[in-house]
């Protein structure tokens, strides 16, 4: 047996990606550069009230207009589709409420699709959409969480008999009332996160191609699990999982938007059903911006028990979530936020109760690290902790955090914190930017007018978390096989959309069997020969797919060695599988290609060669739970310039101290800490999907929402810790959601550092310069 | 996000463009660069019924300087006026105005002339040109040609003092005194953002001493306007440093900023002081070194 | 004003270079440049990510300018020369900068990826040495949603860095 040594495995090596040459050479397949003969083009007529009944719908001129093959509105719509809630909408969080696939008898907020246009081109079924009347009788809009708890304004949902989708629930874990008697103070904070969203440089798009014939629905979709959306779509146009077939190719991201099928999308399905013919609908900026979705929207009033030393005993929190018009994501996030507040610290108790609105905005749709307000809201309390006692921020993250050898050694609401290194990676950190050093620099630029601040985050991300004891396998599912030519299929239900899991999946596989990475590929996105699994989402990758791609192919290889050794007359313990080549003492020739492995082990299987018993079936199915991986995490440290004369801050230095465990690819890992941490300078600094008091949607460009440049996103320093490795096998961790959840508070932390000469306290997320002004006394609010 | 229907014509000279214009009784509108026009179109903001691009036309577009100042054709790209050495160095105001504008594949396209007609209260070039006190000259077939100075041109958000039939075709920049300096400072939410607020500010000097200064605002009101030391109402004798503090709560004092996304109207007049300061400032260490320090 | 005394809402018939191919076709007057080489021409490595002019994914060379294709008019084109991601690779080779940025791992979802291509690929015809800061600004006008840009500023610099490497050579 040859060694494996680590210089010679793909996996932690920083392969270049399969995916890049067809990007790099405009190759790409996105859905709006896939084509079909007679395919149509869908545009929606959108409402531009945020609330309103809807008297009367006269689409005649449309129908009329040049170009114009149909056109649906909502009652039509109705007769040929029926939609379905949310992912995380569970039954009883809020639901069931009744609604149209287009609206019926009200518009639920701006934008909301009204009616369907199918016409020859996009233009001119833009142009037929203006030619639509709707008569509404105006609602008074709801547009805030106050307004959304006034009963004197119209419910949304009149079956909800107001507009609290659900909650106040309260959850006690601990001795709340204990910890605050024991306490020497009780820190107070409302802390608030604001609207902002995905923004996918590809909106969703949708080319829907019903086979009268067949019966058969061929979808290309935009979309993280091609199974999801098979089976949303199904139900919504009330077809038979068969007859729905779900297609992805590249996927022009999405960062939790793109689950499932949303209602434009069952539309345009249904609209292909009706007319025969493939329907198309790339959706526009203005569309994806105003109703694709919208995340974060969370009020928190906290109160903290503290000693004196700064030790946190407990936290009462009560929780507001914003879930915009349509029942959503939002009761799920609820859940993970309670149950992640405690984070990689030794709180002893907590009271947590939350409460959902509806209002008329945008729905609630999950976004990168969707539960992230539980590292915002308790690392910004640990600030304000530190502030109010005068102890250094450091001192009381350092009081506070949980260690892997002391107890507890789980959450309290919980999960156990085995295997964390976040006591380790916040040291870590201040040791690099040199604390002590800058807090120096730091007082001697005041004097000059100049303020610096700097900011830390200490979190821990379920990547995918703790194994759940006792629980039914929450397992992802990878079939490995090996076709006639030798190449190794890795089927999986991950939908990469920018992830790099062709490559990553491959470094896996390829290691494990003992192929050349190019003899590997993944197989992703056709629900035809997709595994079970609902796509990407919840940081499975890297543990679950990726263990359950090493046990398919070890289990693979295992198959394969043993055929070939009853073939060869060899022991199997003699044999190797190496670069793609059977090795071994005895193989002919010093080595035998896959290719004509396999074509040997056919023959003797067919010419009954081999004994019984020997599995000739080049097949693995696995399922895997993610093993003991459990978290990922780490502390990320921010060093700000804030101009008080202007508002501007400048992000001088950015720092990540991590540890996702065993990285399969560096440069990929990195890319995703990066970017993670960019999407966050944007929350903090620019991105906000406001509305005005009447409900009219102001960020529905990307000249007002606006995205983070190259001139905006600073260099972002990396280091990785080495992680503690409590699996024997599989010690990936996901690491996509990271960078967006601890980078909004570390910038919040810095830029409140900077300000703490002003007397200034950061109680929100959303820091554009105007508000710095406002914060520093400078301007009034 | 497509664009409305509309017709289009590429005429060979101005007069046929003219006769387009003027047929077209208000509903036709002329294409320059479209970076501004074509994102209203795809909004469904402006509808048209005609575009005249007038690319076809010799001469529109170019930099000339003679002894008297710059002549910049309107259909000069930004990009091309901002590389060209004579306007950086005839009109260094101009010059700085331009690299705030947009991206460099926006200004690639987008005009000179077009940037000024288009009147957007952001803009950079309608501040810089009140400040550099240029005149646009206007043709049309009912009157010939005009001469319009800059600080009679902007009347309005996207309002101009041109009529529907006349075309910019050319925009006239004389050359500043030889003890002026100026500077032109803005601050957006991100680069090539339109401004918040952006100060176009010159300064004559005179040795220790202000002799005058002019400045106009982008982002401020519903157009920019020319402030004088006049307008500003500031006493003439005090130091340089006191006069800019002055000048800066004189424009904080004058202007009615919008409020918007992205500031508050105290945000935009908090920033008109800051800025006025600062770009005065800066203009006027820039006259030092190109000698009105010396001409006391 | 009735439509056909003025001008035509189309078909106007254009002809331009395309990647150092003559083409042509009819269009509408309303036809951007964008959606003209996405539909007509079938190149679709042209992205359009928001049909405003801000995210920069449309971007083509346009006469050698980078130019945003979805602010253009198709019929303005007439007569010009385009290059669009396609046209970045000869004969099969990637450019310099298409491998350094292949090998520097700089795009995600590779939907900016062409707009960024284009961007850069001007930068350094026209500065072939750029500094870091000279490279974020160039790029400043091409929004990414995946990368943070820390990548594609490494990709971009990593093409001007050393000799001229062969076309054939590749990691």
């Amino acid at each position: 047996m040859r060694p494996r040594v680590p210089a010679e495995r793909y996996t932690g090596a920083s392969v270049r990606r399969v995916e890049d040459e067809r990007l790099l050479t405009g190759r790409g397949t996105f859905v709006a550069d896939a084509h079909l003969p007679g395919m149509l083009h869908a545009a929606f007529h959108r409402s531009p009230l945020p609330h309103a009944r809807i008297v009367a719908v006269n689409t005649e001129a449309a129908r009329r207009a040049p170009g114009v093959v149909a056109v649906f509105d909502g009652a039509e719509m109705t007769q040929m589709a029926s939609p379905v809630a949310a992912l995380g909408a569970a039954p009883g969080s809020g639901g069931p409420v009744s609604f149209g696939i287009l609206a019926m008898d009200k518009v639920r907020l701006v934008g909301d699709p009204v009616a369907l246009v199918v016409a020859e081109s996009r233009a001119l079924a833009e142009d037929a959409c203006e030619l639509i009347v709707v008569e509404y009788e105006e609602l008074a809009p709801v547009v805030t969480v106050e307004q959304a708890l006034d009963p004197s304004l119209p419910a949304i949902f009149e079956e909800l008999g107001g507009n609290r989708l659900f909650g106040p629930e309260v959850k006690v874990f601990g001795d709340v009332d204990g910890a605050f008697a024991r306490a020497d103070r009780v820190v107070r904070a409302s802390i608030h996160q604001h609207r902002h969203q995905n923004v996918p440089m590809e909106g969703r798009a949708i080319l829907a191609s019903f086979d009268a014939s067949s019966g058969q629905l061929l979808v290309r979709a935009s979309t993280q699990g091609v199974n999801t959306t098979r089976q949303m779509l199904a139900q919504q146009l009330r077809m038979p999982l068969d007859r729905v077939r779900v297609v992805a190719e590249d996927v022009g991201g999405s960062f939790g938007l793109k689950f499932g099928a949303s209602r434009e999308e069952a539309a345009c399905c249904a609209a292909s059903r009706a007319l025969g013919q493939p329907v198309r609908w790339v959706e526009d900026r203005w569309e994806n911006l105003t109703v694709s979705g919208q995340a974060r929207e969370e009020s928190f009033e906290v109160e903290a028990a503290v000693t004196a030393s700064g030790l946190i005993l407990g936290l009462r929190v009560q929780m507001v979530i914003d879930s915009g018009a349509y029942p959503g994501f939002a009761p799920l996030v609820v859940d993970i936020v309670r149950e992640m507040i405690p984070g990689p610290y030794r709180l002893g108790a907590l009271s947590f109760s939350s409460s959902g609105v509806v209002t008329n905005k945008a729905s609630y749709v999950a976004y990168r690290g969707p539960w992230a307000a539980e590292t915002f809201v308790r690392e910004r309390i640990v600030d304000l902790v530190a502030q109010e006692l005068g102890i250094s921020a450091l001192e009381v993250r350092l009081r506070n955090l949980a260690t892997r050898d002391e107890p507890p050694l789980r959450m309290v609401t919980g999960p156990s914190l085995a295997g964390i290194t976040a006591r380790e990676s916040l040291l870590r950190a201040a040791e690099i930017v040199d604390l002590a050093r800058f807090q120096e620099r730091q007082l001697r630029l005041r004097d000059e007018g100049r303020y610096l601040g700097v900011g830390f985050a200490t979190y821990i991300e379920p990547a995918p978390g703790p194994r759940q004891e006792g629980g039914e396998g929450n397992t992802e599912q990878v079939r490995v096989e090996l076709d006639r030519d030798g190449l190794l299929l890795v089927h999986t239900a991950q939908m990469p959309h920018g992830q790099s899991h062709r490559t990553t999946l491959a470094q896996v596989a390829a290691d494990e069997f003992g192929a050349r990475l190019e003899q590997v590929r993944v197989m992703v996105g056709d629900s035809q020969q997709t595994p079970e699994g609902f796509g990407t989402g919840g940081s499975r990758f890297a543990a679950m797919a990726g263990g359950a791609a090493l046990h398919g192919a070890r289990r693979l290889r295992g198959k394969v060695l043993e055929a070939a050794a009853q073939i060869l007359d060899l022991a199997p313990t003699d044999l190797d599988i190496w670069r793609g080549e059977l090795v071994g003492p005895g193989v002919p020739g010093g080595g035998l290609p896959l290719a004509e492995l396999i074509s040997r082990i056919d023959l003797a299987a067919r010419s009954g060669q081999l004994p019984p018993g020997v599995d000739v079936d080049l097949t693995a199915t696995e399922d895997f739970d993610g093993g003991e991986s459990g978290w990922s995490g780490g502390t990320h440290c921010c060093v700000v310039e804030v101009d008080p004369d202007t508002g501007l801050v400048r992000i001088l230095r950015y720092l990540v101290v991590e540890d996702c465990g065993d990285l399969i690819n560096p440069a990929v890992v990195d890319g995703q800490i990066r970017g993670g941490v960019a999407q966050g300078v944007g929350a903090v600094l620019l991105e906000r999907s406001a509305y005005d008091p009447e409900g009219q949607y102001l960020s529905a460009t990307l000249m007002d929402y606006l995205l983070p440049t190259a001139l905006d996103v600073p260099h972002i320093e990396i280091e990785h810790l080495s992680p503690v490795r409590l699996d024997p096998d599989v010690n990936f961790r996901g690491v996509g959601e990271g960078g967006m959840i601890a980078a909004p508070p570390t910038i919040c932390n810095a830029i409140a550092d900077a300000l703490s000469p002003f007397g200034a306290k950061v109680l929100e997320q959303h820091l554009p310069p105007a508000r710095i002004l406002e914060l520093i006394g400078a301007t009034s609010a | 996000m497509k664009l409305p229907p509309f017709a289009y014509r590429a005429p060979e000279s101005l007069e046929e463009g003219l006769e387009l214009l003027a047929a077209g009784e208000g509903e036709a509108r002329i294409l320059a660069g479209g970076q501004s026009l074509i994102p209203m179109l795809a909004l469904r903001l402006a509808r048209p019924s005609l575009l005249i691009e007038l690319r076809r036309v010799p001469g529109l577009a170019g930099v000339h300087e003679d002894g008297s100042g710059l002549r910049i054709g309107a259909l000069t790209t930004e990009l091309v006026a901002e590389r060209d050495p004579r306007v950086r160095a005839a009109s260094p105001l101009l010059f700085e105005a331009l690299e705030f504008v947009g991206h460099p594949a926006i200004r690639s396209r987008g005009t000179v002339g077009g940037s000024l007609c288009h009147a957007d209260p952001a803009a950079e070039l309608p501040a810089a040109a009140l400040v550099l006190g240029a005149e646009l000259t206007a043709r049309s077939l009912a009157r010939g040609t005009r001469t319009i100075p800059a600080r009679d041109f902007f009347l309005g958000p996207y309002t101009t003092a041109l009529e529907f039939d006349e075309v910019v075709t050319e925009v006239r920049v004389p050359a500043p005194p030889s003890s002026q300096g100026s500077c032109y400072l803005e601050v957006s939410r991100r680069p090539g953002d339109f401004a918040m607020v952006g100060v176009a500010a010159a300064v004559v000097r005179g040795g220790d001493r202000v002799l005058d200064l002019r400045l106009a605002l982008s982002g401020v009101g519903d157009r920019p306007r020319l402030l004088t030391r006049d307008e500003l109402e500031l006493e003439g004798q005090d130091s340089p440093e006191v006069l800019f503090g002055q000048a800066g709560r004189s424009v904080a004092a004058r202007i009615r900023p919008p409020e918007d996304l992205h500031a508050s109207a105290a945000y935009r007049r908090h920033l008109s002081r800051v800025l006025t300061e600062r770009a005065l400032r800066t203009a006027f260490e820039r006259a030092a070194l190109q000698g009105g320090a010396a001409s006391a | 004003m009735p439509e056909s005394e003025l001008g035509a809402r189309g078909p106007l018939p254009i002809r331009l270079e395309v990647n150092g191919e003559e083409r042509g076709g009819d269009v509408e007057a309303r036809t951007t440049l964008a959606d003209f080489l996405r539909d007509q021409l079938g190149l679709t490595g042209t992205h359009l990510g928001c049909e405003h002019g801000v995210c920069g994914a449309c971007t083509v060379l346009l006469d050698s300018l980078p130019t945003r294709s979805c602010l253009v008019l198709a019929a303005s084109a007439d007569g010009c020369r385009v290059e669009t991601v396609e046209g970045l690779a000869r004969d099969g080779q990637l450019s310099r900068l298409q491998r350094a940025m292949w090998d520097s791992h700089s795009f995600q979802c590779g939907f900016c990826t062409p707009g960024f291509l284009i961007q850069a690929t001007a930068l350094l015809a026209e500065n072939p040495t750029p500094t870091e800061a000279e490279v974020r600004h160039a790029l400043s006008g091409n929004l990414c949603r995946c990368t943070g840009y820390e990548s594609i500023v490494r990709g971009v610099l990593a093409a001007c860095a050393g000799p001229e490497r062969s076309g054939a050579e590749s990691k």
